[in-house]
């Protein structure tokens, strides 16, 4: 993990100290509502429904059991004991009154945590890889890079101030697990021909009311040069992406719009920089800041290869094996494993977890993975270190804490925001959507007998639970004060299993909140019925085309019947 | 930072009753709109004191050749979130090498203040109910930054060791918190 220097250290809590005269100023009545509020954004602090919402960043996913320990610690003295994982892996709390913000922002401080630009219109917290760093399949490792990537964007005088919000997302492998092209960048490391590692460097992805898959405006930029392509980028979406409607602003809109245009300008003020500006090679990054950076990423001590490769006991529990299967993934240093804590189950919402759930997990953590976990995009918890021969003792401690779902991928393991429950900009409640499909599929044979499915649930179309990348989506609308789900079908995050980015398409008119999971139900039993061998349902989905899926949810109308 | 104060200014609009005047005359301390400039700037005498206020949609490369006879540029927030300000600040010194006032004036608030400063700006005329003292606080929280600015070019990482550890410093003595 990246330790934190003296400077790291006093720059988080300068920032707490500046957040607390603004909102001391904003309680006294010096600074007006309307203006704190872009600065509380900026920190993390949104008005919600029933108290402020405060987004902590967990850059590039990364987590110490000591912060998760702090986590809990502030879910059971400032929140009603929960927090909830999100899918660009950090942490909101939904019950922290705003006069106690201050207060929180230095004991996260303490743990070098903070929720600078989790918010508001600037660059948000980067996100990676949950794998980055013991993936198999990984060219080169991210983590050194979002770190420079997390400095360089923190506080950057230029860019506090966009037209809209800015999202960067980084893969170092060769499968993509940060859904990068629905990002405003997309960052994919790439070696050339000379063994040389530079950027893949796509533009304009997000999803919203215009979903959008990113245009690549530069096959190779050398990792020296990332910071300088970045700051001409994000300079043309700060001279030229629209103000006038919010639903217009993101950079997306821009490169949509200009096309060809808009790179045309990305490369002229990148060749500015480096030929006119004062300080235009300033920001060229040197081989030995990567390496001084890099040095916090080796493999971390303790860490002790196996010699031979390790195989369960033949009587191991079928139960056990199937966590093995789903929950249990691949590693690059023989012996070892990455493990998924599952935070998805029946009772709780998508990534949520209880102050003692935390708690359990930074003991896992510590006992298990050399104190360090991973959020996940999916909003599940990673251990990233763990013993081989260590399994079956941790699986039987998840299993008693409720983290050993053998769920990973399969159609409960869905990802969803918050909703209406706790959002104020949701149109409708996602959480009692996502508990009733739970419900309707705890069988873990019928689980296995489904198989990979991505189910994304948004309360809004702002797009939090990212349902346009779902193979099923589900999108709460608003209609005449009521809650209605739109269902799509076909969407892809960009991995393997999901092909091509891709925004699914809408299967007919909003269904009522109780027709869903029978629409579920439908879409499923469609598949069953029409999948070839091992087929899987998004393949199915590709091979037959909506149809039949659209005809089987139409017959679950009773409140929507025509 | 200088704090511009309305009434103590030198610098004036060329304006009428029915707003700018379109060809103003040849006058010291003169602050022309844009337009204006465009107008009266073939005829404009050598050596006068100039300034020119440039919107913040304007692409500010239109002033390039003008900028060695105008001593005060002037760039407007018509809303304090909106940022685009601060990108036509920093070409005016970093690429245009500017070196005459760059001037912050609208709806500027004293929470800006590290941002006008970093971005190039060295004056600002703070919206009405803006203290400024408030506004001198706000320079004040951070002794160091990550990336590079118009006043210090160097990001953290090309800076020696030492800086680096100054800046540690100063919150360590209790500048923060």
């Amino acid at each position: 993990m990246y330790q934190y220097t003296d400077f790291d250290r006093q720059f988080v809590h300068a920032r707490a100290a500046q957040f607390r005269d603004q909102l001391e100023r904003n309680l006294r009545g010096e600074l007006t509502d309307d203006d704190f509020r872009a600065l509380r954004l900026q920190n993390g602090w949104y008005i919600q429904r029933h108290a402020p919402m405060t987004r902590i960043a967990v850059p590039y996913g990364e987590l110490s059991s000591r912060q998760l320990r702090m986590l809990a610690r502030i879910a059971r003295e400032f929140d009603k004991n929960y927090a909830h994982f999100t899918t660009r892996q950090n942490c909101q709390f939904n019950w922290i009154p705003l006069p106690k913000a201050a207060d929180v922002m230095e004991l996260l401080a303490s743990v070098d945590m903070h929720g600078i630009q989790t918010s508001g219109n600037c660059i948000r917290n980067i996100t990676s890889d949950a794998f980055a760093g013991l993936a198999p399949d990984e060219i080169v490792d991210p983590r050194p890079y979002c770190e420079i990537l997390r400095q360089w964007s923190s506080l950057h005088p230029e860019f506090a101030f966009l037209p809209r919000k800015f999202k960067i997302a980084v893969s170092g492998a060769q499968e993509d697990r940060a859904a990068i092209a629905w990002h405003d960048v997309g960052l994919q490391l790439r070696k050339n021909g000379a063994g040389e590692v530079g950027f893949e460097v796509l533009v304009g992805g997000g999803m919203g009311r215009t979903p959008v898959i990113g245009t690549v405006v530069n096959s190779f930029v050398p990792w020296q040069q990332i910071l300088v392509f970045l700051e001409a980028v994000v300079r043309v979406y700060n001279r030229y992406g629209r103000r006038d409607n919010m639903y217009k602003a993101r950079i997306k809109i821009l490169v949509k719009a200009e096309g060809q245009k808009f790179i045309d300008a990305v490369n002229a003020e990148f060749s500015n920089i480096l030929e006119r500006d004062a300080d235009g090679a300033a920001h060229i990054i040197p081989q030995a800041e990567l390496d001084r950076v890099a040095q916090c990423f080796v493999l971390p001590q303790g860490i002790d290869p196996a010699a031979q490769p390790w195989t369960p006991p033949a009587d191991a529990p079928v139960a056990f094996k199937r966590w093995l299967d789903r929950n249990v993934h691949a590693h690059r240093a023989q012996g070892y494993k990455a493990v998924t804590l599952s935070l998805k189950r029946t009772g709780q919402a998508p990534g949520d977890v209880t102050d003692e759930q935390m708690e359990l997990a930074a003991n896992l953590a510590d006992q298990y993975s050399l104190g360090e976990l991973r959020v996940t995009h999916d909003q599940n918890l990673v251990l990233p270190w763990v013993r081989e021969t260590e399994l079956f003792a941790l699986w039987q401690e998840a299993k008693a804490a409720s983290f050993a779902t053998p769920n990973i991928g399969f159609l409960t393991d869905m990802i969803a925001c918050p909703g209406g429950d706790f959002c104020a900009l949701a149109n409708a409640r996602s959480i009692p959507i996502a508990a009733a499909i739970t419900e309707r599929f705890e069988d873990l044979d019928e689980l296995y007998d489904i198989g990979d499915i991505d189910l994304h649930i948004s309360g809004c179309i702002n797009s939090c639970g990212h349902h346009h990348s779902g193979h099923i989506g589900i999108l709460g609308v608003d209609k005449d004060g009521k809650e209605w789900y739109q269902v799509s079908l076909g969407g892809s995050d960009g991995s393997t299993l999901s092909g091509q980015s891709v925004p699914g398409k809408v299967i007919g008119p909003s269904f009522a909140a109780d027709e869903v999971p029978d629409v579920i139900e439908a879409l499923i039993t469609t598949y069953k019925r029409e999948r070839q061998a091992a087929e899987r349902f998004i393949d199915t989905v590709r091979r037959i085309g909506l149809a039949p899926f659209k005809q089987a949810a139409d017959a679950e109308r009773h409140a929507t019947a025509a | 930072m200088k704090f511009v104060e309305k009434y103590q200014d030198p610098w004036h609009t060329a304006a009428g009753e029915d707003g700018p005047i379109p060809h103003p005359n040849a006058l010291p301390n003169q602050l022309l709109t844009l337009e204006q400039w465009h107008a009266v700037r073939d005829s404009w005498p050598a050596g006068l004191p100039t300034g020119v206020i440039v919107p913040n949609d304007v692409d500010i490369e239109t002033i390039e050749a003008d900028l060695p006879r105008l001593q005060l540029i002037v760039l407007q927030f018509p809303k304090w979130i909106d940022g685009r300000a601060y990108s036509q600040a920093r070409i005016l010194r970093s690429r245009f090498r500017y070196g005459g006032e760059v001037r912050a004036t609208g709806d500027v608030v004293v929470d800006m203040m590290p941002l006008l400063k970093r971005t190039g700006f060295n004056a600002v005329a703070l919206r009405g109910d803006q203290k400024r003292e408030h506004a001198e606080r706000a320079l004040g929280f951070f002794a160091g930054h990550y990336q590079g600015d118009v006043l210090e070019h160097r990001p953290l990482f090309a800076r020696p060791p030492e800086e680096r550890k100054a800046a540690a410093e100063f919150v360590n003595q209790g500048a923060a918190i």
